[in-house]
This record gives C-alpha cells, sequence and structure tokens, in this order.
C-alpha cells in the first residue's frame, strides 16, 4: 500500500513539474497508460515513427520508477536495463530500444536532481 | 660445481587455475553510483536463491514480501537484515550535542543489548522480534529467510529462521597417496623495527629446500604453493602525515618493499608464489582490493611462478578450490557481532554464503552496480584468512557432504608461525620459526 500512494504521489509531482515545464501536450494520453502498462506500451510503439519523444520520455519514466529492476540513481537508463535483463528479470523491450535510438536521456528521471 | 644427479630432489608440480575474475575491477569506474545497487543485486541474488529452498524447507507456509504481511498470519519472508545498533560510531556523532549513548563493553566491539535487527525488502521494513534470532550472531547486509507472523504491535515475531547455507562442492580428485603442501603465511611486516628478518629468511629456506638434511629437503620438495595473505610490509606512520617527502624520507618509505622484493625473488625462483594484498599494504582501501603493482617488485615479477592477486582471492590447484582473503572481512564482523572464536566467524560467512556480508555498511567496498562479488557460488575446499592473533583451524562439513577446512594464518612478523595444508587429505599443521634461545 504504502509504496502504490508513494508512487502515485511521485506521478503527482511530476505532472506538476511538466505542466509548467515544455511537456504539456501527452498530457491527455498519459492518463491511460497510468491505469494499464501495457496500453502505454502500445500507444508508446504507435508513435515510434513520429517523434514524439515526450511519450517516450513517459515510457522511460515509468521504467525509472519501476522498482522492480533495482534503484535508477547513479547510473545509465541502458546500463539499469542490461542489469535487468542480465537478472533475468525481462525488463521491456520497448526500453532498450528508445534507448538505442540515442534521442531521448540517457539518465534517469532523478539524475542531477537529488 | 659438480651436483649429484641421483641425489637431486625434484619439486612436486600442481595445476594452478586462478578464480580471481570476478574480483577484478576491470572497465567499472566511478560515475556516482551508490552502495542501493550493490544491496539491491545481493537481494536479488540471495533471495532467488532462497526462493527456491523455501519449498524443501516449509512448503506449507506462504511467501510474503514486507508489504504483503498480515497480522497473525504465519508467512515466510525474505529481505535484507539490518542491525540497529546503539554504539556503533556514525559521523554525525560529533556534531549532535547529545554525548554519546555509553561506554564501549568490549574494545572495539559494538555489541549493546538493545541492539535489534530490521528485515527490509523492495517494499519496506519490519523490526524482527523473538528469540530464535540472536541479533548478536548477526550482522547488517545478510540476506535470511524468516518464518513467522506479524504481531498487533506491527513488528515481525520471528520462529524460524532460513540461511542459504553451504553451496554446493565440486568432488574433491581422489587421493593419489601423493603429498603436496601449501604453505599460507601472513603479517609478514618486513619494515617493522620490531619484527626479526631471520625468521622470514628460515622461512623462504626452508620453502625452497635450503634447510636441513635430504629427509627435510624431501619434505620442502612437495610443497607446490606458497600463498601471502596480506600486509606484507610495514611503511612507517610517522611519514605518511600528509607533508611532502623528503627525498630520504621517500628511499624509507620504499626501502621495505625492496626487501620484500629480495626475499620473495627467492621464493618465487623455486615455487609458485601468490601474493595478496591486505589493509596495510600499498593497494586500494576497499573490497576486492586489486593486485599490487608489479612494479613494486621488479625482481620477483620477473618469474611466472609470481601472481600478483587480489583480495578476496580464489583458485584451484589440481582441482582442490581454494577461497581467503586477508583477513579484513572476519576482523569486521568481530566489531559487530560475537563468537567464541574466529573459526566460527568464518563458518558462518560460509554458511551465509557470503564473503563479507558487512560490506559496504561498515567495510570499504567497491560500488558494484550489477553484481555481488563476494557471493560465494561454489563452496572451496579451503577457506583461509590472514593477519589474525593465533593459529586455528577446523573441519566443517556440509549437509550435502562438503568439506571445508578453514585456517587462521596468524601475523607471521609477531609469531614466527606460518601454516602448512596438505592438499591430499586436508589436514593442516603450523610451521614455527624460533630465533631466540634461551641461554
Amino acid at each position: 500500500m504504502a509504496s502504490s500512494t508513494r508512487g502515485g504521489d511521485m506521478k503527482g509531482f511530476f505532472r506538476q513539474r511538466k505542466k509548467s515545464g515544455a511537456i504539456a501536450k501527452p498530457k491527455g494520453k498519459k492518463s491511460s497508460p497510468k491505469h494499464s502498462p501495457s496500453a502505454s506500451f502500445e500507444i508508446a510503439s504507435l508513435h515510434i515513427n513520429d517523434d514524439y519523444d515526450e511519450n517516450k520520455e513517459v515510457l522511460l519514466r515509468q521504467f525509472d520508477m519501476n522498482m522492480a529492476y533495482g534503484p535508477c540513481l547513479g547510473m545509465t537508463r541502458l546500463a539499469r536495463w542490461e542489469r535487468a535483463h542480465s537478472l533475468g528479470l525481462n525488463p521491456p523491450e520497448d526500453v532498450e530500444r528508445f534507448l538505442r535510438e540515442a534521442k531521448v536521456r540517457p539518465d534517469c528521471l532523478w539524475d542531477g536532481r537529488v | 660445481m659438480e651436483v649429484d644427479t641421483e641425489s637431486n630432489i625434484q619439486r612436486k608440480q600442481s595445476i594452478y587455475q586462478s578464480m580471481d575474475e570476478s574480483f577484478e575491477i576491470q572497465k567499472e569506474m566511478y560515475r556516482g553510483q551508490q552502495y542501493s545497487q550493490i544491496y539491491f543485486a545481493r537481494l536479488h541474488l540471495m533471495r532467488t536463491l532462497l526462493y527456491s529452498l523455501v519449498p524443501n524447507w516449509k512448503p506449507h507456509l506462504p511467501v510474503c514480501t514486507v508489504l504483503g504481511l498480515e497480522e497473525g498470519k504465519e508467512c515466510i519472508i525474505v529481505g535484507t537484515l539490518y542491525k540497529h545498533m546503539k554504539l556503533k560510531p556514525s559521523i554525525l556523532d560529533e556534531y549532535s550535542k547529545e554525548k554519546s549513548a555509553g561506554p564501549l563493553v568490549k574494545p572495539h566491539n559494538f555489541i549493546h543489548p538493545d541492539d535489534h535487527l530490521v528485515l527490509e525488502d523492495e517494499s519496506g521494513r519490519v523490526k524482527l522480534r523473538g528469540n530464535v534470532l540472536l541479533p548478536s550472531v548477526y550482522v547488517t547486509g545478510l540476506v535470511v529467510a524468516l518464518h513467522g507472523k506479524e504481531t498487533g504491535a506491527g513488528d515481525f515475531w520471528v520462529e524460524d529462521i532460513l540461511e542459504a547455507g553451504l553451496p554446493n562442492q565440486i568432488a574433491l580428485p581422489l587421493k593419489s597417496g601423493e603429498d603436496k603442501y601449501v604453505v599460507f603465511v601472513s603479517g609478514l611486516s618486513v619494515g617493522n623495527s620490531g619484527s626479526n628478518p631471520l625468521q622470514f629468511q628460515l622461512l623462504v629456506d626452508h620453502v625452497t629446500g635450503h634447510l636441513g638434511d635430504e629427509t627435510e629437503q624431501s619434505i620442502a620438495a612437495q610443497i607446490v604453493q606458497v600463498v601471502i595473505a596480506g600486509n606484507s610490509v610495514e611503511i612507517p606512520l610517522g611519514l605518511l602525515n600528509g607533508q611532502n617527502l623528503a627525498s630520504k624520507d621517500q628511499s624509507k618509505l620504499s626501502e621495505p618493499i625492496k626487501e620484500l622484493d629480495i626475499l620473495l625473488t627467492q621464493i618465487a625462483a623455486g615455487v609458485p608464489l601468490d601474493i595478496m594484498p591486505g589493509p596495510n599494504d600499498p593497494a586500494n582501501f576497499s573490497l576486492p582490493q586489486q593486485p599490487l603493482h608489479r612494479c613494486l617488485f621488479p625482481g620477483s615479477s620477473a618469474y611466472n611462478t609470481f601472481r600478483s592477486c587480489p583480495n578476496p582471492h580464489s583458485f584451484e590447484l589440481d582441482n582442490v578450490r581454494f577461497l581467503g582473503t586477508s583477513g579484513q572481512n572476519i576482523d569486521d564482523l568481530e566489531k559487530y557481532s560475537e563468537a567464541k572464536d574466529k573459526l566460527e566467524f568464518m563458518e558462518r560467512t560460509l554458511r551465509w554464503r557470503h564473503i563479507s556480508p558487512t560490506a559496504p555498511n561498515t567495510l570499504g567496498c567497491y560500488p558494484f552496480t550489477d553484481r555481488d562479488p563476494f557471493f560465494i557460488e561454489s563452496c572451496p575446499h579451503v577457506y583461509f584468512i590472514g593477519n589474525q592473533d593465533k593459529y586455528a583451524t577446523r573441519l566443517i562439513k556440509g549437509s550435502e557432504g562438503q568439506v571445508v577446512r578453514l585456517i587462521c594464518i596468524p601475523r607471521f612478523g609477531e609469531t614466527g608461525i606460518a601454516v602448512v595444508l596438505n592438499m591430499g587429505n586436508l589436514e593442516c599443521h603450523a610451521l614455527s620459526f624460533g630465533t631466540e634461545f634461551s641461554s
């Protein structure tokens, strides 16, 4: 319970950040992926060809926040994906593809903020 | 000089295989990674292992996470232990207005009767209670499975505990009836004003077969390996005060290493030699300590029998597996837990399947992100630690027929004792060199 409410709090925190920041557009889309993570991957993959970096970023942030793959601070997203892969945790393949395309932020959400 | 070929004694040989890969820091570098990563890697590794053991241990009980605990429901939880210690030194004590809790019960031991254990996993942490789990035995950083239930107060009442246990062991090679010996020595402390250079020279002469008659030489010929487990030199502390060194002091600084190199050259010329760094040696501080640089040993590194190894160090000789450290892991356990002797600490680390659970909490450790090199994957046949007060040894047996020889190697500089192990039957004895005669 505690972790899910905490996760909720963090998401709230990020939406607020985004309102003030440049990424406000995908807000409407984001509400649906929040409920079902598999749907979010579909939506994200629909936009691979478009330059919808915001969508990718949303997916990557979800990856950052997923505790199953271990702490995210202090290592690159790709290193974290590779660790999860080598530990047999089956991280989403979309995440790797986005990270290898190199148009996204290589570091995790919290990098440089804490 | 004529050599009588018939009386020539051939030194025995054995096949050496280094298993040090996991202790080597190769491409890794510090990029701001934190210690949470190594705890995650450790928890993941050990939890996967413990989950596989649980069905044989208590198949009828459900497995929960800390967050999934329900009051009164018996279950099994797996997580990392944290020992809350009142007397544990903290850097913040200097800044706190209150004076520290109280005097230490024993010097260099931070145990207090009020210590308690906490279990944590990714989801949360819970305070542990019960008489089964003794806080004085366990330390921070260990991963265990616990059977119990949540009490009304929100604590977890522990009824039983499952440790990972001894790992599987490769079969000991069949006894060939041949005796081959490995010599362990540590704490040579070359350069210490109190140490006697004659003692070490006697050891060198014995190992290389320059002492005694033919019987003794034929025994020396059965020595196939020498292992030096840390603290080979002692650099005068007065010199390292942060000031620039005068040129004559610089030579004083390198003197002990030069002297050591001369002695090691004599050994390496005759016997394969492994040297591990220890806390006093010119190597990095944090575990795993990386091999001492070959440049330090211009004489002995010319021989291919000379190997500079990391600490911890693992290798195989004729399929007998060795694992050892220079003693930091056990010395740290002694500060934060209790046992009747050092061998018991050693046995615990094997049963916990972790060489140094207190790293990185109270023992310096490189911040690994994707693995935990101190996890013991395969059970060694010989487990040694260096730089102890006195020689001690014991043979322990595991539930699946594992047999492990535990060895505490005393500091040679203080005691004049080296340890000799017979690989054929895992028997072990002390080799004592005395140079003082009562008049």
